[in-house]
């Protein structure tokens, strides 16, 4: 009857109420957005502007340019933070930085392989009350303690370098199979196996396209690595299969000599 | 509908702001490298400095700040040069590219080693991929004046053919040490 009627109606209405308030929140947030993406545009277009002028005004003059309007000391400060920041990321690709600390010295050893920086490790030294290391990040297969028993407190200088010569064999030996892995996958029968330390290399592979059936893996190639500072191995002894033809057994000694003189990567590139 | 222009207009708003930021490293970037102010510009600035703000230090930080950050920096410094034997006479870098996930910068740097001078210049391509910072080292020239000697023209061209900047370093700080204990030796039985 009426009631119902009533009720409906006040449904609709209540109904209607809500979709307007709906309707009314979406426009307000696109009306918000487009708002901001035209200021956003807006202080886009005056950056684009201001690289702009910068760019003229450093062709214009030659040698320094210096601000029309002379800095502010602080800005002059700031700057010379700056710089001084940059120095301190030099000294990073120097492969050591350090610092000097009222309890100690903390030290960061970067690591690289040809152009590639890798790993970075830290050492952190006590000289109070005795000299002892207090915390680092070397590897467990790095003989950090027996290097420390060596050269420490006396020469902490060398005791650094032969530590990253150490780091650095490492990665470096890791790196390679890494490459190895990524770059030649379908040469290679599955992964290289190596030891944790990657101063022993197991694979075997192939050269697909030349002549065999490239399923199957004639070539079994060991490595090792008796200088743990050193990239190149000491050790190389690729085998063939003993029913392989006698190219492939020729070959095999050739990579052998690859293998001794150059990265893995590049070896497998000439091959 | 509504929803994918509301969608569109967050996309673009979330672009405008990356471009922007880098936009802004950028111009911040060259003004950096394209500026120099001498020592004496710095002192001079740093006296200006603490005169002009005494007190007033809302919403920037206090000269005293600033003049304990400069140096902290320089006692960091001063002490990585004197530990390493490494002291950089000049340096200046210059962004040659820089995108999201891509910076490229061209560095001049020349120095000295114990007794020993050098001048390089590199590239450094810094990218980013995932949450991985990868730094690599191309157009590596090394330029040492005892060169002649074969000894350093051995791990100059070596380092230089593979961008092995580091090993470069490694190898000179080694090679500057023993030089400079045989200098010493013989200066102490002259």
């Amino acid at each position: 009857g009426v009631l119902a009627h009533l009720e409906m109606l006040e449904a609709r209405a209540h109904q209607e109420a809500v979709e307007q308030e709906e309707k009314e929140q979406r426009e307000e947030r696109l009306a918000f957005l487009k708002a901001r993406v035209q200021e956003l545009r807006l202080q886009r277009d005056e950056l684009r502007d201001k690289l702009d002028r910068q760019e003229k005004a450093q062709l214009g003059k030659e040698g320094i340019v210096s601000d029309p309007a002379l800095p502010s000391p602080r800005a002059v400060l700031e700057w010379k933070i700056r710089s001084l920041r940059g120095l301190l990321q030099v000294f990073q690709l120097t492969g050591f930085s350090g610092k000097l600390s009222r309890r100690g010295l903390r030290f960061s050893l970067r690591t690289s392989y040809e152009g590639s920086y890798l790993d970075s490790f830290h050492l952190e030294l006590l000289l109070r009350p005795e000299f002892r290391i207090r915390r680092h990040s070397v590897p467990a297969f790095i003989p950090l303690e027996q290097l420390a028993r060596k050269f420490l407190p006396s020469d902490l200088r060398s005791f650094l370098n032969v530590l990253s010569q150490h780091l650095n064999g490492f990665v470096g030996r890791r790196h390679q199979a890494e490459q190895l892995q990524e770059q030649f996958s379908e040469w290679l029968q599955g992964a290289p196996r190596g030891n944790s330390l990657c101063n022993l290399l197991t694979f075997r592979y192939s050269i697909p396209g030349k002549s065999q059936n490239s399923r199957n893996f004639p070539f079994r190639a060991r490595l090792l690595y008796g200088d743990p500072c050193r990239s190149l191995p000491t050790e190389v002894a690729v085998s063939c299969s003993p029913d392989a033809p006698a190219p492939l057994a020729e070959a095999a000694a050739a990579h052998s000599e690859l293998f001794r003189s150059l990265a893995l990567p590049r070896a497998f590139r000439s091959l | 509908m509504d929803s994918s222009v509301c969608q569109a207009y967050e996309d673009e708003i979330q672009a405008l702001e990356e471009e922007i930021r880098l936009l802004t490293e950028k111009y911040e970037d060259i003004q950096q490298e394209s500026t120099f102010f001498s020592d004496e510009e710095i002192l001079k600035s740093l006296k200006s400095f603490q005169r002009e703000t005494q007190g007033e230090t809302r919403g920037h930080e206090s000269p005293s700040d600033l003049k304990a950050q400069l140096e902290s920096l320089e006692t960091d410094l001063s002490f990585l040069m004197k530990f390493t034997g490494f002291q950089f006479t000049s340096h200046s870098k210059k962004t040659v590219e820089k995108t999201r996930n891509r910076t490229v910068q061209k560095h001049r740097l020349s120095g000295k080693c114990h007794s020993l001078s050098f001048q390089l210049e590199f590239q450094l391509l810094e990218t980013e991929d995932k949450e991985k910072v990868s730094t690599v080292v191309t157009d590596l020239s090394i330029i040492m004046e005892s060169r002649e000697d074969s000894d350093v023209s051995k791990f100059v061209s070596r380092t230089e053919e593979h961008g092995n900047l580091l090993a470069f370093f490694r190898s000179l700080s080694t090679y500057a040490e023993w030089y400079e204990h045989r200098r010493r030796t013989f200066l102490h039985f002259k």
